[in-house]
């Protein structure tokens, strides 16, 4: 996966988005290795406009979508789903309009910072949110990431 | 908007102190019992949040060539 090249183009797009997932548990200083790039980002019509033809230079495509099946990348696709699990010339890349435990954009940008990753200023979700995300989510790997990211949080606090 | 930034060397000593020795009952030597390596934690809060990124790109990049080479001869 091609984070740098992935949220250099989004940020550089003007995209509105907040990275959630591995690589914001990353940021926080989780362990594990993520192999996809999470974030969750506004709905607004013109950003839709901006993340459309900011990932379509990469060919986005569904991810276990036959390679035989059309498929069109714009922000009418983008419109008429809140979830998109995309396989992309940069790697995997997941889109969600709203994250379990959160809520939709405006509250994840509400339990988010700013982080200075790839030589841009990113907001990711700050680690009391991840750690309500994580545990929302509950899926196996979740665990795992729950119990570092909760350690870190007990280790960092006064 | 607050900032993510590297965190202190006080609050790292702190950190360190606590991932190290646990104390009892707490969620981290519950993560500790659970099979998480709190030495990979101290490692990872000794880098900036710049520095984590970074590394997970170069590790991601060497896990996806030998998950694709594992492909390919099964």
């Amino acid at each position: 996966m091609q984070f740098e090249k992935a949220v250099r183009t989004l940020c550089d797009a003007g995209v509105d988005f907040v990275v959630i997932g591995g690589l914001s548990a990353v940021f926080h200083g989780s362990a594990q290795v993520t192999y996809d790039l999470d974030i969750c980002y506004s709905r607004a019509p013109a950003n839709l406009r901006q993340l459309a033809a900011a990932l379509a230079p990469f060919h986005p495509r569904p991810r276990g979508f036959s390679a035989g099946l059309p498929f069109v990348w714009d922000e009418v696709t983008l419109r008429n789903s809140t979830v998109f699990t995309l396989q992309t010339d940069i790697g995997e890349i997941d889109l969600l309009a709203e994250v379990a435990g959160l809520g939709a954009f405006e509250d994840v940008k509400r339990n988010s910072i700013i982080v200075e990753a790839f030589d841009r200023r990113i907001a990711t979700l700050d680690l009391p949110g991840l750690i309500r995300a994580k545990r929302a989510a509950g899926r196996e790997k979740d665990l795992s990431a729950l119990a570092e990211l909760e350690s870190i949080l007990e280790a960092e606090n006064e | 908007m607050a900032m993510l930034g590297a965190i202190t060397g006080e609050q790292l000593a702190r950190a360190e102190r606590r991932l190290l020795h646990p104390a009892a009952g707490s969620r981290i030597e519950a993560a500790g019992n659970y099979g998480v390596d709190l030495t990979l934690l101290v490692e990872q809060l000794r880098l900036t949040p710049g520095e984590r990124a970074r590394k997970l790109e170069a590790a991601s990049t060497v896990l996806e060539r030998v998950r694709g080479i594992a492909r390919r001869r099964s």
